[in-house]
């Protein structure tokens, strides 16, 4: 029996099929769910933590099933896609107020909640209202409501979307070190790369239906022969764009805004090389990194072609 | 151990009220309890300057018009409209800022989180009805041949607590209709500006399917009985006892909140990305 049994497992939002008869069991330890956008992550997401009843067949978590189960979120933490909070409230205020909803008394949460702050690095503005937090902070303070009551297994849904490099590297750091403390995690993205840093389990999901269960590696070969699109907000995009075109893997690359997007062959590498020149500040602030799912939508078509 | 649906419910207002109080609505809603106000100060400012006419009443007039206004303006328009305002807003804020998934995944019954935002409800309009009250009264009463305020007192907190009642009522009634419906706000506002005015003026049972009709009996004062107005207000005037409204309402209150529970525990809400 795995952290999470399906059998059978279909969610329909009126004629639109969002999960079409998914059975599997994911393993303890770390699993990635990887898919293009709008191919049945969240839904499964949102069916594992009980917020969606299954229209047909059925699930269970860590044993038991979830619709309906609400003694078992002591046991699960969910971190969201959405950026939703209440806004003015501080870091610190929200994370405690949703940890008495377990039950726990007041000093008790806030000691809690401090932990789960400082598990996530942000001790220093757990004061702050949650409005005033960028994009890193805010999806770090929905990871420590996950983590604030010590789940056993924690769903995290596109954790790493929006982030910095540092700080992404920095959250994938964390991720791998829940997991070896004995957590199991769920963590869904639509960027292989990203799944491939924390995991090499992963589920593969496209149009509701799991293409693939196990190893990454043979999947990240496929996905190489892809060119692979990286959107680049930050502060001095010119000089950004001079550097990378030194670089052997860029193929091609354009100016969007204040945002410079690229084109690459070799994205691992690319990653690396884009996570050291943020680090070493030397070409100004690299305020977020995002990756559209073209390329891996591309990989997709193919594994489904008949 | 889960935490009893009280004392979820109890968290679950700790955590909304602020956001209820300091939101938007609120000040929207603050504006419009603010209108009875700015009425009592234009008339004060009118009997001042020598502008309003004083009725020769068996009554004195301030007490008269205080009375008018409890009935027309807080009752008949004020209260349900915070009801729907509020009420309908419970689980459709949470939804359409989509928070609600931080207390779905929480160890506790979905029904407390609908029991403990009416709570913060029910302070919330609170907090901004009865002060409104409270200043009219002070304002208004002495109007005219200025009546005895300590006498009327009792009055005004037969007042505050039918107005509490008032709220007490829509609250439920909306909370439910915002936990069942996907356009509540459109459905609360029919409900309470077209179908109660509506039943009340009909003939038969009708008017029993109101919050209104329930909420009349405990009104303390007498209305004018002779003219057009007289005429009009009298319409509305056909009341149950005092113990068929009390319990009315707190049938009202009961099923409103049980609906509302079972609905918010058996229902999918399913955010937009």
């Amino acid at each position: 029996m795995g952290i999470v049994d399906a059998h059978h497992l279909s969610k329909w939002y009126g004629q639109v099929i969002g999960l079409n008869d998914v059975t599997l069991s994911v393993p303890p330890g770390i699993t990635g769910l990887l898919g293009p956008n709008g191919a049945g992550k969240s839904t499964f997401m949102k069916l594992m933590t009980g917020q969606l009843k299954p229209s047909q067949g059925a699930i269970t978590v860590l044993g038991e099933p979830i619709w309906g189960n609400p003694a078992l979120y002591f046991r699960i933490g969910f971190c969201p896609e959405q950026d939703a909070f209440y806004e003015r409230m501080t870091g610190l205020e929200w994370v405690t107020a949703l940890v008495r909803l377990n039950g726990v008394d007041e000093a008790e949460a806030d000691r809690l909640a401090r932990g789960a702050l400082d598990l996530v690095e942000l001790t220093a503005v757990g004061d702050k209202k949650i409005g005033a937090y960028s994009k890193g902070m805010r999806q770090r303070v929905k990871m420590a409501q996950a983590l604030v009551h010590d789940p056993e297994l924690v769903v995290l849904d596109e954790p790493l979307s929006g982030m910095d490099p540092l700080v992404r590297r920095k959250t994938i750091r964390m991720i791998k070190e829940w997991g070896r403390q004995g957590k199991s995690i769920i963590v869904s993205s639509h960027i292989l790369h990203e799944i491939e840093a924390m995991t090499a389990n992963i589920l593969l999901i496209s149009q509701g239906r799991i293409l693939a269960e196990g190893d990454v590696h043979q999947i990240r070969e496929l996905i190489d022969e892809h060119p692979h699109t990286v959107h680049i907000r930050a502060e001095r995009t010119r000089a950004l764009a001079r550097e990378f075109l030194a670089y052997d893997d860029v193929l091609s690359l354009k100016f969007e805004d204040d945002a410079v997007v690229v084109e690459t062959g070799r994205p691992d590498v690319f990653y690396a090389r884009l996570t050291e020149l943020a680090a070493s500040g030397e070409l100004g602030v690299i305020h977020e990194v995002t990756s559209p799912d073209d390329n891996l939508q591309a990989v997709f078509r193919y594994l489904v072609k008949p | 151990m889960q935490p009893s649906l009280w004392s979820s419910a109890v968290r679950i207002f700790d955590l909304s009220l602020g956001q209820m109080l300091w939101s938007r609505r609120s000040v929207f809603l603050g504006l419009v309890v603010g209108g009875p106000v700015v009425l009592a100060v234009a008339l004060r400012l009118a009997e001042a300057s020598g502008l309003l006419f004083t009725l020769d009443r068996p009554r004195p007039a301030g007490a008269m018009l205080y009375g008018m206004m409890i009935w027309l303006i807080y009752v008949r328009f004020i209260v349900p409209v915070l009801g729907v305002f509020y009420g309908t807003s419970l689980i459709a804020d949470e939804i359409e800022d989509r928070t609600l998934t931080y207390l779905f995944t929480r160890p506790i019954q979905r029904a407390a989180v609908i029991v403990g935002k009416y709570l913060a409800y029910l302070v919330c309009t609170g907090l901004l009805l009865l002060p409104s009250v409270v200043i009219v009264f002070f304002l208004v009463v002495p109007l005219g041949r200025g009546a005895a305020i300590a006498g009327l007192f009792p009055a005004l907190l037969t007042d505050l607590g039918m107005l509490g009642l008032g709220l007490a009522a829509y609250g439920a009634v909306f909370a439910f209709v915002g936990a069942r419906l996907k356009r509540p706000l459109l459905v609360g506002l029919l409900f309470a500006l077209g179908w109660e005015p509506a039943a009340l003026l009909a003939p038969g049972y009708l008017k029993r399917l109101t919050v209104a009709y329930y909420l009349q009996a405990l009104i303390a004062h007498e209305m004018p009985q002779d003219g057009l107005r007289g005429a009009f207000l009298q319409a509305f005037r056909e009341v149950p006892s005092l113990g068929t409204s009390l319990v009315g309402l707190a049938v009202i209150v009961g099923v409103g909140l049980w609906l509302a529970g079972r609905t918010v525990e058996r229902r999918e809400y399913v955010l937009e990305q």
